[in-house]
């Protein structure tokens, strides 16, 4: 730690990386990268699932110490530097998947910030510079609650709005765009482009095309924890290479067949779906397989569902739209039994379930994928998938279980390794799987695509689409509107706990209304 | 509007906040001006209580808020005891010098062990703690220079009963004050930051190595003035005793009983822990057995202990009346 500092000179960029390397044990998470923000630039980092991305930013923050090469900030070497340090020299990260002080009020977690850096601060002013940042992240009505309270996107609001309490001159923020609708991610966008403003440079690792696209100068691009392309964001975008191992079909969906019409599947693998696909009772006809009657539901004093009616029969394929907020997620944790409804009636086959237990709901065949994959971290890949199928047979359970590796191949050859040291895409395939593993009638996918690179989306919604063709029963719970249009045979919109709008695909893809629901979806 | 709902929020904390600085010291006026009205029994539980709060005090400090879940309170408590009877013996120290230094003795032992203990997390730093505790046991049973198994003596008569606990009471009056700093000022929100997520914590700048030595040196500094008073109270010690692993699950089941992390907790469970004892004094078999069942009932009906399961209660009461 020299505390000579050198002249700063105009050249000298905010951040500069050389050849970091880390290493975990024998496997390279990062190779060689090197980097340069330069002072007012907006630089982005993207690459599929996997790619060393989040290594990156954390070896850039200080949480992480690499194996080899040297990171200099504001033209000092931090290289061995602890992370408060680098942060007290104005590194501000967040965590892709955010990391509160859960048992402190959102004010505290500024707060935090705040008087690590300013000990002696006047109370008065710390609280005024932390309403300010709260209220310029949509976060002022909030100040009192503990951060416990707040769902998962308000919680990456509130990494973005911690790191912005200690007043950085770099920020590195790592998806902070994941799972919202349109709308919410030009707010984003206008934050972005706010901060500008006060802070010397950004490094944004994002998978929402618009951020990049809208905010960052140039782009990095990794695979495989090497550099694959850099350059500027128009060039990198448009390059052939980039949009074969990152971009898939994102580019130029519009032109690409929607997934569900694909028809080449090989015959094994549709075998193998058809084998974990139950299908229904012939009484299913005279009953729905899944009905729900105006269901209420909440959190304590918070209603978040406000009279809900919903049936899916047997074979269809169901898509849940809605911004953030609107209780989509609280109407699949209703009818996992992970909650009970306040009011209303759900139905299963005719039969009253509302008071069930989620193991008895689980028990006659609906599956949950949940939000946030929920991957159990202590157990392995193939464990992980035996959990859903205890008391089955032995040879049963094997064969599901090479039925599941028919479809996910990636599965099959991590099977023994932790589930959780996966990258996103393949761990999102696990909970798939792992939803399958039961033999289920009904699965309820809650938002799969969040945060993964849009080259695994498609392979995902190709899986879904094939699913789908061996006649299981889906509702799919989804962010990216597009996808979830092309794969469904009908459509409800949520709005403030309600469903707002509902009809087939192919009439909601027209309805203005959709439109209307989702301001701000421009292409 | 939410400017006016901010304020008639903060217009109606001022004076509890207010009845809360006056409430404290009151209490602990009533406490001094009832010593000489006391019997001799109630002295000595009150002695006991009164320890035990400012022992149980400490830990909370240390696990309910700095996240460091301890068992080498009696590594602490048993340095002090030491510590109190080598300054009164070998230099004459009179106890007003004697007792803080103890308690510095302590500290220092904190000091130096920081470093190693600070590498563990977690469970990790729990066992490593009741490593060093053991660790300091077994080192004065074996080692001659302090008196080996059978102990010390301390060389001048200890002060009486009544003066033994206007010390405890004092010592309980400064270990509040520290508490009412620790756990209120903007010192609190680093500590529960570390507490809550080390790393994060370490991202928005808090250096969490320092935050967490702060609490352990003063965490340790009031244990050790406390083994002190012990010995004090004993006039002679021995390693089985003040080394004894007792100390630390005395505080522990205080602590869990009463409520981890919450003000009132090491009152009420010291007050409970002790009461108990008293009312089966007679029949120590059962009073252990007692003890556990009602930890494990504790445990897992009431996570929060008997204050927050009060604290429960009134915000249902609160929620019914509004």
């Amino acid at each position: 730690m020299s505390d000579m500092r050198l002249p700063i000179v105009e050249a000298t960029p905010l951040l500069r990386a050389n050849g970091l390397v880390k290493r975990f044990g024998g496997v390279v998470a990062t190779d060689k990268v090197s980097l340069t923000v330069a002072r007012g630039e907006v630089l982005g980092i993207i690459g599929p699932n996997g790619a060393g991305k989040s290594t990156l930013i954390g070896l850039l923050g200080g949480a992480l110490t690499p194996s080899e090469g040297t990171v200099e900030f504001d033209g000092v070497d931090v290289s061995g530097w602890q992370a408060a340090e680098r942060a007290r020299r104005g590194i501000g990260r967040t965590y892709q998947i955010p990391r509160p002080f859960l048992d402190m009020t959102v004010r505290e977690n500024l707060l935090a910030a705040r008087f690590s850096l300013h000990p002696f601060d006047p109370r008065a002013r710390a609280h005024e510079a932390c309403d300010r940042i709260l209220e310029r992240t949509g976060l002022a009505d909030a100040a009192h609650l503990s951060a416990r309270a707040l769902p998962l996107l308000r919680r990456k609001r509130l990494e973005v709005a911690r790191a912005l309490a200690l007043n950085p001159k770099l920020l590195l923020l790592d998806e902070v765009g994941a799972g919202l609708v349109d709308a919410e991610v030009s707010e984003l966008i206008e934050l972005i482009q706010s901060l500008r403003r006060d802070v010397e440079g950004i490094v944004i690792i994002e998978h929402v095309l618009r951020v990049v696209r809208e905010c960052c100068e140039r782009l990095v691009v990794l695979n495989f924890g090497r550099t694959l392309a850099q350059g500027l964001t128009a060039d990198v975008l448009a390059s052939d290479e980039v949009a074969a191992v990152y971009l898939g079909t994102a580019q130029d969906r519009s032109k690409s067949p929607p997934a569900a019409d694909k028809s080449t599947v090989a015959a094994p693998v549709a075998n193998a779906l058809s084998a974990l696909v139950t299908q229904s009772p012939t009484r299913a006809d005279t009953h729905p397989l899944l009905e729900l009657r105006d269901i209420h539901a909440g959190y304590g004093q918070a209603r978040v569902l406000n009279g809900v009616d919903l049936t899916v029969r047997a074979g269809q394929v169901i898509a849940i739209l809605g911004t953030n907020g609107a209780g989509k997620t609280t109407l699949a944790k209703v009818i996992s039994g992970a909650i009970r409804p306040t009011a209303g009636q759900m139905r299963v086959d005719g039969a009253d379930v509302t008071r069930s237990p989620a193991h008895e709901i689980a028990r006659l065949g609906l599956s949950q994928c949940m939000e946030g994959r929920r991957i159990f971290a202590t157990l392995s890949v193939e464990e992980n998938l035996l959990l859903a199928a205890r008391g089955i047979a032995a040879p049963e359970r094997a064969q599901r279980l090479d039925h599941v590796y028919a479809l996910f191949h990636d599965l099959k050859e991590r099977r023994s390794i932790s589930g959780t040291s996966m990258s996103g895409g393949q761990q999102q395939m696990l909970a798939i799987g792992r939803a399958l593993m039961s033999r289920p009638r009904l699965v309820l996918f809650d938002e799969i695509s969040l945060g993964l690179a849009p080259v695994v989306m498609d392979r995902l919604y190709d899986a879904l689409a094939e699913l789908r063709r061996a006649g299981l029963t889906m509702l799919i719970v989804e962010q990216d509107v597009e996808r979830a249009l092309a794969l469904a045979d009908e459509v409800h919109v949520m709005e403030h706990g309600r469903i707002a709008l509902s009809g087939t695909a192919r009439a909601i893809r027209d309805d203005p209304r959709l439109r209307h629901l989702y301001i701000g979806t421009a292409d | 509007m939410s400017v006016t709902l901010k304020q008639t929020a903060l217009q109606s904390a001022a004076p509890q906040w207010q009845a809360r600085w006056l409430a404290l010291p009151l209490a602990f006026a009533v406490l001094a001006g009832l010593a000489p009205m006391l019997s001799d029994y109630a002295l000595e539980i009150g002695f006991r209580i009164l320890l035990l709060v400012t022992l149980a005090e400490a830990w909370n400090l240390l696990a309910g808020y700095g996240g460091l879940v301890s068992l080498g309170t009696a590594a602490f408590f048993g340095i002090g005891a030491y510590a109190l009877t080598g300054l009164v013996n070998k230099l004459g120290a009179p106890l007003a010098v004697a007792l803080p230094l103890a308690g510095v003795c302590s500290a220092l032992l904190a000091l130096a062990v920081s470093r190693a203990v600070f590498r563990l997390r977690g469970l990790y730093f729990t066992v490593g703690t009741l490593a060093l505790a053991e660790a300091t046991r077994l080192f004065m049973i074996n080692y001659n220079g302090f008196g080996g198994a059978t102990g010390l003596f301390l060389s001048q008569d200890p002060p009486g009963l009544r003066a033994l606990y206007l010390i405890a009471l004092g010592l309980l009056a400064f270990t509040t004050a520290v508490m009412t700093v620790a756990t209120r000022s903007r010192f609190s929100i680093l500590l529960r930051a570390v507490r809550d997520d080390e790393d994060a914590a370490a991202q928005i700048g808090v250096r969490p190595f320092r935050i967490k030595l702060i609490v352990f040196v003063l965490a340790s500094f009031l244990m050790g003035v406390a083994g002190a008073l012990q010995g004090l109270k004993l006039g002679a010690i021995e390693p089985y005793g003040m080394f004894g692993i007792q100390w630390t699950v005395n505080v522990l089941s205080i602590v869990i009983i009463g409520g981890q992390g919450l003000r009132a907790g090491p009152l009420v469970g010291a007050i409970f822990v002790v009461g108990l004892s008293e009312l089966l004094a007679d029949y120590p078999a059962v009073h252990l057995a007692l003890t556990g069942v009602i930890l494990i009932i504790v445990i897992r009906f009431a996570p929060q202990g008997l204050v927050g399961l009060v604290q429960a209660w009134l915000a249902v009461k609160a929620q019914e009346a509004s």
